[in-house]
């Protein structure tokens, strides 16, 4: 994210060239939004079921074409920082291992949580008791057998505190004396197919978490310990062939794969920070997909019968937090006269070109349980009349943080002069991300934030860790992001009963009132959900990108 | 001229402990915790400290810097936070793809540059000088990620003869080079011209053109050998620049050069390749001046007895 200074600053000069193009695609875009309304589901499935949607096509190219050849190039933005899937956070890392690793279960194209390496799971009555029954006949590339005892070899390395992994904390829980507990109290392969793992307490996103743990080879392990990441060997539908870090992640198709195997001889994933570079690299059949895709971009390609572009759901939320430790923002009244003060529509126009949906509640559609609440229409009336109400008819100065990044400044000064309307005053401070990070984790007494500009996505795409770190009271700074200093003990209380509860309509009740309950005390100004857009050529069949930006490519084709 | 030599290299030695020095406490005292980077906005402050222990950050600075100074004397400069790779790891990589492109862009750029320059030094007023110097001020002015997102519209996309990013063959330095060495090209061009009419007014050159001496004779080896210092000083100041890696350059072109990683790593706080990362370039700036002293020496045999 922060990385981005750069290429943002290029971005903007690239935009500044194709505003006239962009404002003639935003009335397209606006159709396309409409035709892509996701439905809202809250309570089917195993684990309760998101919202989502399949990518929305922008601009759909009209030739067919065939490949020139059968190597598949995708260009990404930023960089795979490391392949050690245990290892790593960053969303293009995840991409590139997801091609040569696999979970015991993963989310399906509708948001459900269903088996990978497990073929089915059962979880006992009192929710402690997770049973695998693991697939047959799967092998690592290295030849070795996949069998329960790879899964519990994988959670102890991951486990083990010296390894200093940065999964641990899928499994990890840390109070506030430092002391840990391991989520998992006893692992057990009654054979080589099942596996059971006990919980040391009930944890309703287990399993959430389980979609972002892969299983590495044993054998590798022992040979690599943590070089692992420049060895990287699963159970994937890609082998490993090279990594060269800033640069390119090469893999072939797995011959021996156990499910339906890649078509494409290899995937290359090459890092192209630059937004029209990217753009060029795909006229040219550099690469045939491109992500992301920036809006100002489209003028670029507009016309071009062979490029498609396509928009989907991301799991990310723009938001601003106010602190309600502020005498006139404890006020109920004053935070939803501020809601009712932004134009979100405007919102998604001016910063996403229209590629994007204003928020419709403290959570992103596609995030589990989600549900959607009466939106805070625009009304410039009622938010000076709570104004008013609140005490505060002439408004009152404030000041708003955010990174320093040409985006979020836009974004910021957005907010500034839609809060001017009301009579608040906002003084826009950029400052350098880490910068931000260091004001803002600090002792409450030492507290200076008033308005803080932020995002934020749950890769596990469960409504806990989609707002417990920033919204449960026990995680005010400088514990945790809660800089609302949000404190509701009724919204406590359904996100803790939930995490022991696993009966979707039970579990759909409580996180729908916690949505509730967020909503109506307005802890933000809930601004919206971007989209997330990708361009490929139009003989590029069987990929898409996940809405929390992961690259999917396992049936990736290119036509012959 | 081997003690001149050696007498230069010994006075680097306290320059380059003064550096590490600058460049650690520097790094150490910009905000922002790569502790909570790492952990991500969510964790929670225990998480956050494990990481600082781990990562030995919650040790005094003198005694990290104690420690780093070691790592350096025993080769260690320790791991990256991103991934735990070694820096050296990290590092190694970058700089094959920013040294070709540095040696790339200087040979066209100074042949290129010096030419232009006495040229239009010698046709100083003339149309000549003033299409020379449009090319130079235009090569200076023209901001390097404009030029190299045209070079690939005009020469990747339309054209396709070169690719458009990264450097999977020998034509892939061609466009970035040219994105490189037009500033180059320009800022020695300039120098050479204004060297050149200095040294033209010299009476040494009055001399040679009265003993009749050809004019190309003159210009070559009297007006443009005194020119020469110069001409190298400002070349050298450039390499060194170039061998810093072109954060634009690098971005525009996908090269995963020296630049690119600095403002990565910094972002990442990622201050073990920071550290190496400034320790190098600020070596490769005392050799390029080591260097360029020595030059000088052959050039100007008076500076080598002072």
């Amino acid at each position: 994210m922060k990385r981005r200074v750069a290429a943002l600053f290029l971005g903007s000069m690239m935009a500044v060239s194709s505003i006239a193009a962009t404002a003639a695609y935003a009335e397209e875009t606006s159709e396309a939004e409409s035709v892509s309304e996701p439905e809202s589901v809250s309570d089917s499935g195993e684990t309760g079921t998101a919202a989502t949607a399949a990518a929305t096509a922008i601009q759909s190219a009209t030739s067919t074409a065939v490949s020139p050849d059968n190597d598949f190039v995708i260009a990404i933005e930023g960089s795979v920082s490391g392949l050690d899937p245990q290892n790593i956070s960053d969303t293009n890392a995840i991409s590139a291992c997801s091609g040569m690793y696999e979970t015991l279960v993963t989310f399906d194209g509708e948001g459900n949580i269903v088996g990978k390496l497990a073929e089915s799971y059962e979880v006992s009555d009192d929710n402690l008791t997770y049973t695998f029954h693991l697939r047959q006949g799967v092998k690592f590339h290295d030849g070795t057998d996949f069998t329960a005892q790879s899964v519990i070899d994988n959670i102890n390395r991951v486990t083990d505190k010296d390894n200093g992994l940065s999964r641990r904390r899928l499994f990890i829980v840390t109070d506030s004396d430092g002391n840990e507990t391991n989520r998992i109290e006893s692992m057990e392969a009654p054979d080589d197919y099942t596996l059971v793992l006990k919980l040391a307490m009930p944890y309703n996103v287990f399993l959430n978490k389980l979609t972002q743990f892969c299983i590495i080879s044993p054998t590798a392990l022992e040979k690599y310990g943590n070089d692992i990441m420049y060895h990287p060997c699963g159970t994937g539908p890609y082998v490993f062939s090279e990594w060269k870090q800033g640069d390119h992640t090469t893999m072939t198709a797995n011959p021996d794969y156990w499910g339906e195997k890649p078509s494409v001889d290899t995937l290359t994933i090459q890092e192209v920070p630059e937004a029209g570079s990217r753009t060029a690299m795909l006229q040219t059949g550099e690469a045939d997909m491109v992500y992301p895709f920036t809006s100002d971009q489209l003028a670029a390609v507009s016309g071009d019968d062979t490029i498609n572009v396509s928009a989907g759901y991301s799991n990310i939320m723009r938001y601003v937090t106010l602190n309600m430790n502020l005498e006139q923002l404890s006020k109920k009244e004053v935070r939803q006269a501020m809601n009712y003060a932004i134009d979100k529509d405007a919102y998604v126009q001016v910063m996403y070109s229209g590629y994007g949906l204003p928020a419709t509640s403290c959570v992103p559609s596609c995030i589990s349980y989600y549900k959607e609440e009466p939106a805070y229409t625009y009304d410039l009336d009622k938010a000076k009349e709570l104004m008013a109400e609140a005490g505060y008819p002439d408004g009152f100065d404030l000041t708003l943080w955010g990174d320093n990044t040409t985006q979020e400044i836009k974004g910021m000064t957005f907010v500034a002069q839609q809060l001017a309307q009301i009579g608040i005053n906002v003084e826009v401070v950029p400052m350098e991300p880490a910068t931000v990070s260091d004001s803002i984790y600090v002792d409450k007494e030492d507290a200076k934030i008033n308005m803080w500009y932020v995002n934020w996505s749950a890769s596990d795409r469960s409504f806990d860790s989609s707002v417990r770190a920033l919204l449960h009271s026990t995680m005010m700074p400088p514990t945790s992001a809660n800089t609302a200093y949000y404190d509701n003990p009724a919204f406590d209380k359904d996100l803790d009963d939930a995490l022991a509860e696993t009966d979707p309509t039970v579990l759909a009740q409580l996180y729908g009132d916690a949505q509730d309950q967020a909503w109506e005390d307005c802890p933000w100004l809930f601004l919206g959900n971007d989209e997330i857009l990708y361009a490929t050529k139009n003989y590029v069949s069987g990929v898409s990108v996940l809405p929390d930006g992961q690259l999917s490519f396992g049936t990736a084709a290119l036509a012959q | 001229m081997a003690r001149y030599v050696l007498r230069r290299i010994l006075s680097t030695i306290p320059l380059l402990i003064a550096i590490t020095f600058l460049i650690f406490m520097f790094i150490h005292l910009i905000p922002g915790d790569p502790a909570r980077l790492i952990a991500g906005m969510d964790a929670t402050k225990e998480e956050v400290e494990t990481i600082r222990e781990n990562l030995g950050l919650n040790k005094p600075l003198l005694v990290q810097y104690g420690e780093y100074m070691k790592g350096l004397f025993t080769g260690d400069l320790g791991n990256s936070v991103r991934n735990n790779a070694t820096v050296w790891d990290t590092i190694r990589p970058c700089f094959k793809p920013t040294i070709i492109l540095t040696i790339t862009s200087m040979i066209w750029a100074t042949i290129l540059g010096v030419f232009l320059g006495i040229i239009a030094a010698v046709r100083r007023g003339k149309p000549l000088d003033y299409i020379t110097m449009v090319i130079a001020i235009s090569g200076i002015s023209i901001p390097g990620f404009w030029l190299g997102l045209e070079l690939i519209q005009v020469f990747s996309v339309n054209l396709r003869i070169f690719p458009t990013a990264g450097l999977s063959t020998a034509k892939s330095y061609v466009l970035p080079s040219i994105t490189m060495g037009c500033g180059i090209m320009a800022i020695l061009a300039r120098f050479t011209r204004s060297s050149m009419l200095e040294n033209m007014k010299e009476d040494y050159v009055r001399t040679a053109r009265a003993k009749g001496l050809s004019e190309p004779a003159v210009i070559l080896k009297y007006a443009f050998r005194n020119s020469l210092i110069e001409v190298v000083t400002v070349a050298a100041l450039q390499i060194g620049g170039l061998l810093s890696g072109s954060v634009m350059t690098e971005t525009v072109f996908s090269i995963p050069g020296l630049g690119r990683l600095l403002v990565d790593s910094i972002n990442y706080r990622d201050y073990k390749v920071v550290q190496a990362l400034l320790l190098f370039f600020a070596l490769e700036y005392i050799i390029i001046n080591l260097i360029t002293d020595i030059v000088y020496g052959f050039l100007n045999p008076k500076i080598r007895y002072n």
